[in-house]
């Protein structure tokens, strides 16, 4: 090994905590990168390939004349299968549980051409009792092949037999529609049935949607174009690509999550790695000068010089990254496999990427050589005679800007006015230890302003917006009078009724939703205006959600026209809603049936309990019921999402502890090479007689104030990237408006400046060991 | 006495590699002496100073400062020796440099008194500084800022000024204008002045010198005479 490179190698085992600091960064940022990469690339390929094996649908379309829709699509070109089938969200009872949930017809003794299932027993015709349940349902219900459940059809309520247990690439992610994405298990479940079986339960002689697989399972949106043309003139009242289908939709929020992660995460780290590492090597050559003279004044070449000031990047960045991108690709395997367990993805496809690897390490590599590449220059730059004379460090004394503007701080104590001064001494390394900051908070604000927008929007949904405790769905439509008797039961304090209509709603675009028809003045849903304003609902027209403003181009007073079933209306817009989840559209009984000209019946009810009431007794009672088709608990699905919330906490935790190692690396750099720099100073007031801890005082004081001064501007910037962050996973399906508590911001500010504070009590303590002696005859220093 | 050495030992490593920067070296030194320490590198003159300073330990024998004996303190005894029993002058100065001229001093003034500006302001007086007070360490030239260093060794009055090759930076000129303040220090204020170099020619200013080699005293000379340091010549 050449004299240089055991040089490069000791000077580093010297300052071995300093590049400890910055490999573990730099492995940081690359295990994020390459573990969400190759995680968002496994669950990407996993969910394409379960989407080609299982012919997963390019487009479906409801309603209208389905079977003239399914005539014209087979004749395109670039349509390879067009299924028909029989599609139902009816109630199903299981285990003395009344749930709305989902049939879905198939074809006998065989996969349809498109949307098969996993499955290894096939429905016969000869027993259209036999059915397949869908993996989450039989999952929750504990169902199996041989357990019994029963289906509400048209003539009442039918036994089946679960025949088999099935997998859908329709519901990897149990969604019942798009508006309706999270879904308790309580509340959902979904049984393929043999299509003449779903007929007969749905009440209707032919299919009700077709679904349409591309040549290839390719994506083509021309092609998904001309369909929908075709469907919206055959009548059709919904219709989505696959892209917009519910599961798929809610799975590409997902995914967007983790490409977002393996961008915004590691870009922060390596950005703190780098300046680090620039800090630490800047500092090294400084302090390196006379060698550096005496390196050249020998013969050295300026290229040898500065690849070997380029090495001390190179070291901590390939120690770095080439763990941290193993450790990534290993940990996005673990990641992948207990997502797609977690979700029953039906294939799992984890692959090995070399792509990953070799990035993940370029990465880490490019970063430390780009914060090497300037101290390394000026290090070959240098003149040898002036580098080897060496200089005492008596340059850059002046007054601090703050002393300056405010004339009166020069008779502050000196300590204090060393500390002022000392953070302009080396501004390049004090705008650093901010920035160590301001990176440190910005992690842990998007992570944690996440966490509190998910519980507020929670809240803001479950508990302000909707005001019922229950929907009780009929068997069919029923009077005010039904609806009324519900109040008679005990633990039951009102009920309204409420009507949900698919609705289409079109002026310049179009877009599929809900109507929600409530009582006029109804106390069972708040409407928040975009003001944030609570608003009663108009008898004058439509309160729909805000994202529609853009979707469909619509104003506050402008008409639109409304597609509900076969009726296609004019409507008005009232005002718009912010709701966290989902776009609806609401309307007062009133305005629906003035609009529609007819009397509405109801379909469900919603229901408020009782103070203090046990929730079970009332459910029991209300399933009892004749009318009564099923139940849906508001509170189960609160309950499920906040069950969904420890996954947060985890993650919240995890970027708690990575932005505190990325602050500690940071800052711990910059604080060390700052207590390094003023080693003689240290040593002489040492030798003069003042106590060590006065000396910590000083650099504490002084490492404080510059921590201090970067925490308005984390966390301002924090919370301008976790708005951005927050933004960025908005759609019509959700709502995502950053929500930070005043006690995250408080909370954050405070971790940082311990971890500041814990970060120099290295550098503190070898205050300690400091050999005065020498140090203060050392001209190098 | 005012600094008493008694088979004093520094050794620096163990065993074969043992070097002994100090070897068994006796001398007193009495109050008010002006005493320089001459010797080649690595004779033990700077290790003397540095043990006398309480800024190293020795490895054996008895060594006194003001009566304070320094084998054996511990780090806030020394602490406090060093505060309040010498002053130090170092050959590269170590002012800070953050700090004006006035500020350098007045930090170790306040060591030991409650409000040390005015100290501060009288000792820079006294070096001839006083118009100089406000200005930092990279403004000053080198024999003013070892001048700055000298008022900041005597704003504390110690009785025991330490002074480790303090012309070692500076130009002839400048650095007989340094001894001569030195010396003027030791005249008036009566303070024991202990001068570490390798200028054999700044002995002739001295009550007495002190050679060493090796790591022991070789010659310890009493000047009956000493010169002014304004007619040094070397």
């Amino acid at each position: 090994m050449s004299p240089l490179r055991h040089k490069l190698l000791r000077d580093i085992r010297t300052q071995r905590a300093q590049f400890i600091a910055v490999t573990v960064t730099i492995f940081l940022g690359v295990t994020m990168f390459a573990a969400s990469y190759d995680s968002y690339q496994n669950l990407t390929a996993s969910y394409e390939s379960t989407f080609t094996e299982f012919r997963f649908a390019n487009l479906t379309v409801a309603g209208g004349d389905v079977e003239g829709f399914a005539a014209a699509a087979r004749s395109q070109e670039g349509v390879e299968s067009v299924e028909l089938r029989t599609v139902a969200d009816i109630p199903l009872q299981v285990g003395g549980l009344k749930l709305l949930g989902r049939v879905v017809g198939m074809p006998a003794d065989a996969q349809p051409m498109v949307n098969q299932v996993s499955t290894a027993n096939y429905l016969s015709i000869d027993q259209p009792a036999v059915v397949l349940v869908e993996e989450h349902m039989a999952d929750h219900f504990d169902l199996a092949p041989g357990s019994a459940f029963e289906i509400l059809g048209a003539t009442g309520w039918r036994s089946v037999t679960v025949g088999g247990v099935a997998s859908s690439p329709e519901y990897i992610w149990p969604a019942r529609d798009r508006q309706d994405l999270i879904t308790a298990p309580d509340n959902f479940g979904v049984a393929f049935v043999v299509e003449s079986f779903a007929r007969e339960l749905v009440g209707v002689n032919g299919p009700t949607e077709a679904t349409v697989y591309y040549t290839d399972g390719a994506d083509n949106p021309e092609l998904s174009e001309v369909l929908l043309s075709r469907a919206t003139k055959a009548g059709a009242t919904a219709s989505y690509t696959r892209d917009e289908q519910p599961s798929n939709a809610a799975l590409s929020e997902d995914l967007k999550g983790f490409e977002e992660l393996a961008v915004f995460f590691p870009a922060m780290f390596l950005a703190a790695a780098a300046m680090a590492t620039y800090v630490m090597i800047s500092r090294l050559v400084h302090a390196q000068q006379p060698h550096i003279g005496v390196l050249i004044a020998n013969g050295f070449t300026r290229r040898q010089v500065l690849r070997h000031y380029l090495g001390y990047g190179v070291v901590p960045g390939l120690a770095g990254a080439i763990p941290g991108a193993i450790a990534g690709v290993l940990l996005a395997r673990v990641i992948t496999g207990f997502y797609t367990e977690m979700l029953s993805v039906p294939t799992t496809l984890i692959q090995f990427y070399p792509a990953t690897l070799v990035g993940g390490v370029l990465f880490g590599l490019v970063t430390s050589l780009i914060a090497a590449a300037a101290p390394a220059r000026r290090a070959a730059r240098l003149a040898p005679a002036e580098a080897m004379r060496g200089s005492a460090p008596t340059g850059g004394g002046r007054a601090s800007l703050l002393e300056r503007i405010v004339p009166p701080l020069r008779r502050m104590p000196i300590p204090w006015r060393m500390a002022l001064r000392g953070i302009e001494r080396n501004p390049r390394r004090s705008i650093f230890t901010v920035l160590g900051v301001v990176l440190s908070l910005m992690l842990v604000l998007v992570s944690w302003g996440m966490l509190d927008s998910i519980v507020r929007l929670m809240d803001r949904q479950f508990v302000e917006i909707q005001q019922e405790d229950a929907t009780v769905y009929f068997t069919g439509p029923v009077g005010t009078s039904e609806v009324e008797s519900l109040e008679q039961m005990p633990g039951v304090a009102s009920a309204e009724a409420v009507l949900h209509s698919p609705i289409v709603l079109a002026a310049d675009g179009r877009y599929e939703t809900t109507l929600v028809t409530f009582e006029a003045g109804t106390v069972m849903h708040q409407f928040f205006g975009e003001d944030g304003k609570v608003r009663s609902l108009p008898d004058d027209g439509l309160l729909v959600g805000k994202a529609l403003r853009d979707v469909v181009g619509i104003s506050e007073g402008d008409s639109v026209q409304l597609v509900i079933g076969d009726a296609s209306v004019q409507g008005r817009i009232a005002g718009f809603v912010d709701e966290p989840l989902g776009t609806m559209a609401y309307a007062s009984r009133t305005y629906a049936e003035d609009v529609l000209g007819s009397a509405l019946p109801a379909t469900a009810a919603l229901i408020a309990y009782d103070a203090g009431v046990e929730v079970q007794e009332v459910r029991a009672a209300l399933v009892d019921l004749e009318n009564v088709a099923a139940f849906e608990d508001a509170n189960a699905l609160y309950d499920t999402v906040q069950r969904f919330m420890i996954f947060f906490y985890v993650f919240v935790g995890v970027m708690l502890v990575f932005g505190g190692a990325m602050a500690f690396a940071l800052i711990f750099s910059a604080m060390s090479v700052n207590i390094a720099e003023r080693t003689r100073e240290v040593a002489t007031l040492l030798a003069v007689g003042t106590e060590r801890r006065q000396i910590s005082r000083m650099i504490t004081a002084e490492n404080m104030t510059v921590a201090l001064a970067g925490i308005p501007l984390g966390l301002g910037i924090g919370y301008l990237a976790a708005k951005e962050a927050m933004a960025s996973f908005s759609s019509d399906l959700f709502a995502f408006d950053l929500y930070i508590r005043p006690s995250t911001l408080v909370i954050s500010a405070l971790a940082i400046l311990v971890v500041a504070l814990l970060s120099q009590w290295p550098g503190l303590r070898a205050i300690g060991r400091l050999d005065i002696a020498k140090i203060v005859k050392d001209r190098s220093l | 006495m005012a600094v008493s050495l008694a088979n004093v030992w520094k050794t620096y490593g163990e065993g074969p590699n043992a070097v002994h920067a100090l070897a068994g070296v006796d001398a007193e030194i009495p109050a008010g002496q002006f005493t320089v320490i001459l010797g080649p590198s690595g004779s033990g003159k700077t290790t003397m100073l540095n043990l006398i300073g309480g800024i190293d330990d020795v490895t054996s024998g008895d060594l006194l400062v003001e009566d304070i004996k320094l084998t054996g303190l511990g780090p806030d005894d020394r602490t406090a020796f060093r505060r309040n029993t010498v002053g130090f002058v170092f050959q590269f100065f170590n002012l800070i440099p953050t700090l004006t001229a006035l500020e350098n001093v007045e930090l170790v003034a306040n060591l030991t008194m409650h409000d040390g500006a005015e100290r501060a302001a009288e000792v820079l007086e006294q070096v001839g500084l006083g118009d100089r007070l406000d200005h930092f360490p990279s403004m000053l030239s080198g024999g003013e800022q070892q001048r700055v260093a000298i008022a900041r060794a005597l704003a504390k009055s110690p009785p025991v000024l330490l002074c480790d090759e303090p012309t070692g930076e500076l130009d002839f000129e400048t650095g007989r204008l340094i001894l001569g303040l030195l010396r003027q220090v030791n005249r008036d204020l009566g303070q024991t002045v202990l001068l570490v170099t390798h200028n054999a020619a700044i002995g002739e200013m001295a009550d007495r010198v002190l050679r060493l080699r090796s790591g022991g005293i070789v010659e310890d000379r009493h000047n009956p005479a000493p010169i002014e340091a304004g007619e040094l010549i070397w």
